[in-house]
C-alpha cells in the first residue's frame, strides 16, 4: 500500500494516497468538483479546465491533472474559483448550440447543466458566425462539430478503451475538431459503430440516431427483443452491448404465420428482415409485361388506348435475353416463375433498410416463420460484425454465387465445376456512398459483379467528367481493362450502399481462357460499348453550343420541340397525348427553352440518366442506341418516376388478375401500376402530340438535324 | 396560327378561287336581267359553296374533340378552317348579289361579317402574340399554374426579407460586453434596414398579393428600376444582394402578369367568335329550310 498524503479540502482534513489527483481525493471524500473532459476510465488531460480548484498558488489549477502535496489546502468552490468557473462555461457556451440534440432528446448535456448551475443562459461573448457542419455518414451515429467541445473524451474513449484509434484531432485554433482517420466521413471510416465515443460525449456533439429515429414500433407479430437474447445469437457476438443497449428498438423480433405478408413490393419502407426460423416466399405479383400502346381499328377512327405486352408478345430493339430478374435478397428470380423462397439466415430488405429504396418483391411467410427486423443502425452494425458477415459471405457463396453468375447473360454457360472452384475465391465488398472503387489509369487487377446498390461509371475528359453508365445489381464492370491487359478505363464509384463480388485477375484470366465464348460475348459487349462511348463523346466534342450541350439536348434522338413563335398555348397536344394514352399524358407543356423552341418533357434519354438510379429490380435500363426501355418486370413502385428531373417517366394504372393469397390457387382483381416513357404513339406515322396541334407548333425532331443550322453544321430542317 | 411561307399553297388556292368566283359573279351580275340573286342556279351555286365552306370551318371544333383520330393533321384543318372560312364572305356576298334582303338573311350577313372579322382578328393575334410572349415572357409557366408560382414568389419574399433581418436577432442574442454599445449597434442596424422592411410592407408585398392591381408602382418595369436604384442608395451595400433578389422577384410577377394578359388576348376572343360561329351556322340551316321549302 503506497504512503498517504495529508491535506484539506473545502476545510476538511484528509488523507489520501500519494500520486492521487485532487479530483480523484475531493470525489473519494464525496466532495464534488464539477467537470467535463474528464472520466474516471480515461486518462485525465486537463483540457477544459472546468475543474479548476484553488490550491493557494498564484494561479487556480486543474484538479483533475493536479496530484496531491502534503498540507495542500484546496478551495473547491470559493467566489473566485466560482468566477473562473461560470466564466470557463460561458466560454464554451459561447461556440455551443444550445439547446444541442442530446439535451433536447434526454435533457443531460453536461456542458448545459452546469450552465444551468452557473445561471448562463446567455453567453456575453459573440457566437461563431459560420456552422463547424455535421456528419451524417454513419448510420448509427450522428456528428455535430458545432456541439463538440473538444474535451477528448471520444479520442481516449476509442484509443484507450476500444483501442480502436479511429478517432482524432484535426485542425488547429478555430478549426479544430475531432476527426475519423484521415478526416474521412464517419460512415465511410473505418470506425466500428462500437458507440463508445457516443457514450464518452458530455454534449450532443455525438449522439445515437436511434435517439432520433423511430423504433420499431408494435406491428405483424411484434416481440421484443432483449439484449441478452440478442447477444446469444452468433452474429451479435463481438458487437458492442452499449450499442445494442442504445439501439434497444431498432431491433424486434416478429412471428409470421403461415401465408402472412412481411413486406410487399413497391412500397417504401426501412428496414431490413434476418429469417431466424421457418421459410419465407419472395415474389414478384406485378405482371411480366410492358405497357404497348396499341390504336384500335387503326389509322381512321383508332382511339389509341394501351395495355401490357409480354416481351414474347411485343419484341422491342435490344430486348435483353436476361432470364433472371434481381431482387433485394439473396437470390434472383426467374422470369417465367419469379418465385423463390428463403430460409434461415437469410438476410433481405438490405437496400430498402441501407438507401431507402422501395421493396423489390412481396416476402410472405412460406411455413411459420421467426424474423428479425432491424433499422439501419443496427443492420450497419451487423454488416461490421466479422461473424456476420462471414455467415452472409458462406451464405451467397452456398446459395447464391451460381445464380447471380449465371442471371447474367455473358456468364450463361459457364459450367458447374467452374462455379465450384470460384466459391471460395471471389470475395464480397462493401463500399459506402461516394466512395471510389476504382480510379481511371489504375491497373486493372478484378473484375466486379454487382450484388447490390448503384455504381457510377464515368470518364473523365477534358472539360468534365462524362457519366458512361449506371450498374445495377447483375451489372458488371472491371472486364474492359482486364481483357486489354491494361489499365482501367473509366472511374467507378458507389452511388449508394453498394455490394460487390470481386473477382481476382488470375480467376478471370483462368475463365476466359477455360470459356472461350465468354471471352467472345465480354469482347463483343466491351465493343458495342466502347462504340457507344465514342460515339456519344464524338457528340459531345462537335457540338460548339454550350447551352446546347448543357440541356443535354445532344443526347436526344428524337425531342419534343414545340415551336414558341406558333404555339398559342393550347394544349391541344398535352389532351391529345392524354388521349391517345389511357387518360395519362406522358406530355407536359414546360421545359428547358434552346433559342425560341421549347424542349417539352418527354423522355430524351440524357446524358446523366438518374432515372436508372434506385429502381430495386433493375428494370430500366438503356439500350445501345442510348433510348429507355423499361423491361417487363418492373414493379410499378415508381422511383424512376421520381428521380426523373424532367417528369417524363409516368405510371399507367391497368386492371389484372393476380394471384389471391388468401385463397391459393384463385385469382382476384387488383390494379397494377408500370412506369412508361413517351412511345412516340408507335402504332402510327406521327405521334399524336404532333399530329394534334392545329398551329403547326410541334414536332419531333432529330435534334442534331433540326438544330444543324443553329449549331453551325449546315441547314435546320425539320 | 402563323401566317407563314407555308400558307403559299393555300393562298394561290383560295386566290384562283376568289378570282374564278369573281369572274363568274361579274359576267352572271352584269348579263342578269333582274340582277344577282340567290335563288338563282349561280346564286344557289355560290350558297352552297359558301355554306360548305363554314360548315368545313365549323367542323374544326368538332375535330378537335377527337384530337387523336386520324381524320387529317390537325394543321390541315386549321389551314383549311383560316382560308375557307375567310372565302365564305365572298361566297355568300355573291350569293346574295351584295344584299342584306330581310331580317333573317340581315341577320346572317352581320353574323357572317361579325365571325368572319373576329376570325382575322384572332387570327392575327395568334399570329403576333406567340412571339411576343416568348420574347417578353422567359419567366412563362403553365398557365393553370401561375397562381401557385405567384405563391412561390410571395413566400421567397418574405423568406428574403425575414433572412435580412436575421443577423439583427443574432446580434441582439449575443451582447459583446457593453451593453450599451451593442444595443446602439442592433438600433443602427435596425435603422438601416427600416427602408427595405417599409418598401416590403407597403410597396412590394401588395404588389405581390394583388395581381389584379395594374397601377402599382412596381407594374411598371422603368418605375421599379427606378424605386430599387433608390431603395439600394438606401440600404448598406450587405443587403444589396436581398434588394437584387427582390427586384428579380418582382420582374417575375410583372411577367407572369404579362403572359395572363397575353393569355387572355390569345384566347378570349374565341367567346365571342366560337358562340357567333354556331349562331350562323344555325340559322344558315333555317334560312336554307325557308329558302327551299317557300
Amino acid at each position: 500500500m503506497s504512503a498517504l498524503i495529508e491535506l484539506t479540502i473545502e476545510g476538511r482534513k484528509i488523507s489520501v494516497p500519494i500520486g492521487t489527483t485532487v479530483f480523484d481525493a475531493a470525489r473519494l471524500n464525496g466532495i464534488p468538483i464539477p467537470t467535463l473532459c474528464h472520466q474516471q476510465n480515461e486518462t485525465p488531460v486537463g483540457v477544459c479546465r472546468v475543474c479548476v480548484v484553488d490550491v493557494g498558488a498564484r494561479v487556480l489549477t486543474a484538479s483533475c491533472i493536479r496530484p496531491v502535496e502534503s498540507g495542500m489546502v484546496v478551495s473547491t468552490a470559493s467566489e473566485k474559483v466560482q468566477r473562473a468557473r461560470g466564466t470557463l462555461v460561458e466560454l464554451l457556451m459561447s461556440d455551443h448550440p444550445s439547446p444541442c440534440a442530446r439535451q433536447q432528446h434526454s435533457g443531460d448535456c453536461e456542458l448545459e447543466t452546469l450552465a444551468k448551475r452557473h445561471n448562463i443562459s446567455q453567453p456575453r461573448f459573440s457566437r461563431r458566425t459560420t456552422s463547424r457542419g455535421k456528419d451524417v455518414s454513419s448510420p448509427s451515429i450522428t456528428v455535430d462539430f458545432d456541439a463538440c467541445i473538444l474535451c477528448d473524451r471520444c479520442i481516449r474513449g476509442c484509443s484507450e478503451i476500444r483501442e480502436n484509434f479511429v478517432l482524432g484531432r484535426m485542425g488547429k485554433g478555430s478549426i479544430a475538431g475531432i476527426a475519423f482517420d484521415d478526416n474521412l466521413p464517419m460512415g465511410n471510416s473505418s470506425c466500428v459503430s462500437c458507440g463508445e465515443c457516443m457514450v464518452s460525449c458530455p454534449t450532443g456533439a455525438l449522439t445515437n440516431k436511434g435517439v432520433a429515429q423511430t423504433a420499431l414500433g408494435a406491428g405483424p407479430g411484434f416481440e421484443p427483443v432483449g439484449l441478452d437474447e440478442l447477444k446469444q445469437l452468433s452474429f451479435f457476438q463481438g458487437v458492442s452491448g452499449t450499442f445494442l443497449s442504445l439501439n434497444r428498438g431498432a431491433i424486434v423480433r416478429r412471428n409470421f404465420k403461415r401465408g402472412e405478408m412481411i413486406c410487399r413490393e413497391g412500397e417504401y419502407g426501412s428496414t431490413a428482415f434476418y429469417i431466424l426460423e421457418g421459410k419465407a416466399r419472395v415474389s414478384i405479383s406485378s405482371p411480366m409485361a410492358h405497357v404497348k400502346t396499341i390504336g384500335r381499328l387503326k389509322r381512321f377512327l383508332g382511339k389509341l388506348s394501351s395495355r401490357l405486352a409480354e416481351r414474347e408478345q411485343d419484341k422491342r430493339a435490344e430486348e435483353t435475353e436476361q432470364q433472371w430478374i434481381p431482387i433485394d435478397a439473396p437470390v434472383d428470380l426467374a422470369y417465367e416463375n419469379p418465385v423463390a423462397d428463403l430460409g434461415p439466415g437469410d438476410l433481405f430488405g438490405e437496400m430498402t433498410c441501407m438507401s431507402l429504396y422501395p421493396r423489390s418483391a412481396t416476402v410472405r411467410a412460406a411455413t411459420d416463420c421467426t424474423v428479425l427486423e432491424m433499422l439501419r443502425n443496427v443492420l450497419d452494425i451487423m454488416q461490421r460484425s466479422k461473424n456476420f458477415r462471414a455467415q452472409l459471405d458462406k451464405s451467397y457463396r452456398q446459395r447464391a454465387l451460381d445464380t447471380h453468375l449465371r442471371a447474367v447473360p455473358v456468364f450463361a454457360g459457364l459450367t458447374d465445376e467452374f462455379i465450384e472452384s470460384l466459391r471460395e475465391k471471389v470475395e464480397l465488398i462493401r463500399y459506402s456512398p461516394g466512395q471510389v472503387i476504382c480510379h481511371q489509369g489504375d491497373p486493372a487487377d478484378s473484375f466486379y459483379l454487382v450484388r447490390i446498390g448503384f455504381v457510377k461509371v464515368s470518364q473523365a475528359h477534358l472539360g468534365g467528367d462524362m457519366v458512361l453508365a449506371y450498374l445495377s445489381r447483375g451489372d458488371y464492370f472491371g472486364e474492359t481493362g482486364l481483357l486489354a491487359g491494361d489499365v482501367r478505363t473509366a472511374t467507378c464509384s458507389a452511388l449508394d450502399h453498394v455490394e460487390l463480388v470481386r473477382m481476382g485477375a488470375d480467376d478471370f484470366n483462368r475463365m476466359i481462357e477455360q470459356f472461350p465464348d465468354v471471352r467472345q460475348k465480354l469482347k463483343a459487349v466491351e465493343q458495342d460499348r466502347a462504340e457507344m462511348n465514342q460515339a456519344r463523346l464524338s457528340l459531345t466534342r462537335s457540338v460548339p453550343l454550350d447551352s446546347f450541350l448543357q440541356q443535354g439536348l445532344m443526347e436526344a434522338q428524337s425531342l419534343l420541340l414545340l415551336d414558341l413563335d406558333n404555339c398559342t398555348r393550347c394544349d391541344a397536344c398535352v389532351r391529345a397525348c392524354a388521349d391517345a394514352h389511357d387518360g395519362i399524358t406522358r406530355l407536359v407543356r414546360e421545359g428547358l427553352r434552346f433559342d425560341h423552341y421549347l424542349v417539352a418533357t418527354s423522355c430524351r434519354q440524357c446524358l446523366d440518366p438518374l432515372c436508372m438510379v434506385g429502381c430495386p429490380v433493375g428494370s430500366i435500363r438503356r439500350r445501345n442506341s442510348l433510348e429507355v426501355i423499361i423491361e417487363d418486370w418492373c414493379i410499378g413502385c415508381g422511383l424512376c418516376a421520381e428521380n426523373c428531373p424532367y417528369g417524363n417517366i409516368n405510371l399507367h394504372p391497368f386492371d389484372v388478375m393476380v394471384e389471391d393469397p388468401e385463397n391459393p390457387g384463385r385469382k382476384k382483381a387488383a390494379v397494377k401500376q408500370k412506369a412508361t416513357s413517351c412511345d412516340l404513339c408507335t402504332n402510327y406515322a406521327e405521334p399524336s402530340c404532333v399530329y394534334a396541334c392545329p398551329h403547326d407548333a410541334a414536332h419531333r425532331v432529330d435534334p442534331r438535324k433540326f438544330f444543324a443550322g443553329l449549331i453551325g453544321q449546315g441547314q435546320a430542317k425539320t | 396560327m402563323r401566317i407563314d411561307g407555308t400558307h403559299k399553297k393555300w393562298l394561290v388556292a383560295s386566290l384562283i378561287i376568289l378570282s374564278v368566283a369573281t369572274t363568274v359573279y361579274v359576267l352572271y351580275a352584269s348579263n342578269s336581267v333582274t340582277g344577282p340573286r340567290g335563288g338563282s342556279a349561280i346564286g344557289l351555286t355560290f350558297g352552297i359553296i359558301g355554306s360548305a365552306f363554314m360548315i368545313f370551318s365549323g367542323l374544326l371544333a368538332a375535330r378537335k374533340k377527337v384530337e387523336v383520330w386520324r381524320l387529317g393533321r390537325a394543321q390541315s384543318w386549321m389551314r383549311g378552317h383560316l382560308w375557307l372560312g375567310f372565302l365564305s364572305l365572298p361566297m355568300i356576298l355573291f350569293h346574295g348579289g351584295f344584299k342584306f334582303g330581310g331580317p333573317l338573311t340581315a341577320v346572317l350577313m352581320v353574323l357572317l361579317i361579325l365571325v368572319v372579322a373576329s376570325g382575322v382578328f384572332g387570327a392575327a393575334l395568334q399570329h403576333y402574340l406567340p412571339k411576343v410572349m416568348t420574347s417578353e415572357v422567359p419567366f412563362e409557366t403553365i398557365f393553370e399554374q401561375i397562381d401557385h408560382v405567384r405563391a412561390q414568389l410571395l413566400a421567397e419574399a418574405d423568406e428574403l426579407i425575414a433572412r435580412a433581418s436575421a443577423p439583427l436577432k443574432l446580434v441582439a442574442a449575443a451582447p459583446s460586453g457593453d451593453l450599451a454599445a451593442t444595443a446602439d449597434s442592433v438600433l443602427a442596424a435596425d435603422d438601416a434596414l427600416a427602408p427595405l422592411r417599409t418598401f416590403y410592407t407597403r410597396e412590394m408585398r401588395p404588389f405581390l398579393e394583388n395581381s389584379g392591381e395594374r397601377k402599382q408602382p412596381l407594374a411598371d418595369a422603368e418605375r421599379a428600376r427606378g424605386i430599387f436604384d433608390g431603395l439600394r442608395r438606401l440600404l448598406p451595400a450587405g443587403t444589396h444582394e436581398t434588394a437584387n433578389n427582390l427586384e428579380e422577384i418582382c420582374e417575375e410577377e410583372r411577367q407572369l402578369r404579362r403572359q395572363v394578359r397575353l393569355h387572355h388576348l390569345l384566347h378570349d376572343w374565341l367567346m365571342l367568335h366560337i358562340p357567333l360561329s354556331f349562331a350562323l351556322l344555325l340559322l344558315g340551316c333555317v334560312h336554307a329550310v325557308m329558302a327551299l321549302r317557300f
